[in-house]
């Protein structure tokens, strides 16, 4: 079943905060732990799902799983999100290095597997895997900064980047579809900064690519402010867009076809971190509000939560949005 | 204007480095004085640049080859800046804070500060409170700027400022900060001078910082 008819065909709006990491409150274990061992992620998850009854469960955001996965340096604090420490790829010739690897044997890539295994084994509501975007891993490969110049003057190198990123990504994709994902998620954070048009040259052209090799429901997600971006973000196939805070909503979905779901977005550090139970709940009102006239929306949060989200604005979440 | 001032400018807005660098020399073998060269040369570019990111007609990546081109002609201009005594705007201390590997918006910044005409001394990523309060003390800054974008790195700013604190440098120097996750009201909370959404309006706030705009 397509996104938009589960969404239509769901009682009340649907209600997906984007967390994962707050999880470790309740299992009180690390986000290191969390990455490197499937049974501690699937409790945190089930953690979660057991507390607060989403509607649909993601495992935990991830952006290093494809860049280690090929062998790009990941440092791993205890405490926070992995993250690429140098960016090796400054030419063509560059990218042989990775060409060889199959990433379904790489560890972590088992262990998200793993966890999707779980979750699809345990949990009766959807079951939700992230990969990293075609643009984003290049980005990682190459740095941002040099792969936005490239954009540019290279456009040959970002074309070979993101080619090798799709072939790395699909096969991780596909192998979370047979685990059980009932959708995936596609996250490619770095694609904010590019015009509509570089989007989707060096995005768009790939994420779809991904879509249709999955068989699926593909969501993107994108941080930041992308409302210029949201014509081609629709372009690629997407069933759903999860959008973040900074963007107005009914001007976004006013942009979209209404067979396209769109996600978000409470601001996951101003109001979900900073602001008390009863700014989550004016918050989470005044969005339903605005988005009431809407089908083809889901109540989520901007972003994936902090670890240090607090326990009770999520539940104030969830309660003012199941409210409706 | 001066016609070489002209294409000096079209020459930053395309990304053209050498043709800055060319434009540049022309400039200065005419004898345009090289305050003139940087003010109405240079620095107009990148006003427009800021202008034209704001608009939607540029993003970050016609940003930074914009500003790259800039800073080529900068390099050639500078030592005959200092040979006429060309004050910088002022001195400002860059960094992402300690924790955060990112440095994609601290660059834009510090090429956009430079563009407008201050000094720029960059300490890259992951730079520990120490070594800000130390640069502030060796380097006479008038402003430090910080850099985060994870929610986890961001509380690091604020240790920034208790060490400037501790150090007794907190009323010499200004503290601006940004980041996708930094707000208006954060940097209030941590007793930041000022905050910025985007590197074009870094170079207003750190302007109207030191009573420049």
């Amino acid at each position: 079943m397509n996104l938009i008819d589960r969404v239509i065909a769901h009682p009340g709006r649907m209600v997906v905060p984007l967390m994962g990491f707050p999880g470790t409150q309740l299992t009180h274990s690390t986000i290191w732990q969390n990455e490197f061992n499937a049974r501690m992620q699937f409790e945190t998850i089930a953690a979660l799902v057991d507390r607060f009854k989403p509607d649909a469960a993601f495992f935990m955001m991830d952006l290093a799983v494809e860049a280690g996965a090929i062998g790009l340096p990941v440092v791993f604090p205890q405490n926070e999100s992995p993250t690429v420490k140098h960016h090796p790829v400054h030419t063509i010739a560059d990218l042989d290095q990775f060409r060889a690897i199959d990433v379904l044997y790489d560890g972590r890539v088992r262990t998200y597997i793993s966890v999707m295994e779980q979750m699809a084994a345990a949990l009766d509501i959807i079951k939700g895997a992230y990969v990293i975007g075609p643009f984003t891993l290049a980005g990682l490969m190459m740095g941002a900064t040099e792969l936005a110049i490239a954009t540019i003057e290279r456009r040959d190198l970002v074309h070979a980047a993101a080619t090798l990123a799709t072939e790395v990504i699909i096969p991780y994709g596909q192998a979370l579809v047979a685990a059980g994902a009932d959708t995936v998620c596609i996250l490619e954070p770095t694609a904010t900064f590019i015009s509509p048009h570089a989007f989707d040259e060096f995005s768009g052209h790939y994420v779809r690519q991904i879509f249709e090799a999955l068989d699926t429901i593909g969501i993107l997600h994108i941080c930041g402010d992308t409302q210029h971006l949201i014509e081609p973000m629709c372009a690629t196939g997407a069933q759903g867009l999860s959008l973040d805070a900074p963007l107005d909503f009914p001007a976004a979905i006013a942009q979209m076809p209404e067979d396209v779901v769109l996600i978000g977005n409470l601001d996951p550090v101003r109001v979900m971190t900073n602001g008390s139970p009863a700014e989550v709940r004016a918050a989470t009102h005044k969005l339903l509000e605005d988005m009431a006239p809407y089908p083809n929306f889901i109540l989520s949060t901007g972003c994936d939560l902090p670890p240090e989200t607090p326990l009770d604005n999520i539940a104030a979440f969830m309660e003012a949005g199941r409210a409706t | 204007m001066d016609p070489i001032l002209e294409a000096m400018r079209e020459d930053v807005l395309d990304g053209d480095q050498e043709s800055v660098e060319d434009n540049v020399q022309a400039a200065l073998a005419a004898d345009i004085p090289a305050g003139t060269i940087l003010t109405e040369g240079l620095i107009a570019a990148m006003r427009e640049v800021g202008e034209l990111f704001e608009e939607g007609e540029y993003f970050v990546p016609e940003m930074l080859i914009a500003a790259r081109a800039m800073k080529g002609g900068l390099q050639l201009l500078k030592p005959h800046l200092v040979a006429a005594d060309v004050q910088p705007a002022g001195r400002i201390i860059a960094g992402t804070v300690q924790g955060d590997l990112h440095d994609i918006g601290k660059n834009l910044v510090c090429m956009m500060l430079e563009g407008a005409g201050f000094e720029i001394i960059d300490l890259g990523t992951d730079v520990p409170p120490e070594k800000f309060v130390e640069a502030a003390q060796h380097e006479q800054a008038d402003i430090i700027a910080m850099s985060a974008l994870l929610t986890t790195t961001m509380p690091n700013m604020k240790h920034v400022i208790s060490a400037l604190e501790t150090a007794e440098l907190r009323q010499s120097v200004k503290v601006i900060v940004g980041g996708a996750p930094v707000t208006q009201t954060f940097a209030e909370s941590i007793g930041a001078d000022g905050y910025a959404p985007d590197a074009s309006r870094a170079t207003a706030l750190a302007q109207s910082l030191l009573g420049l705009a």
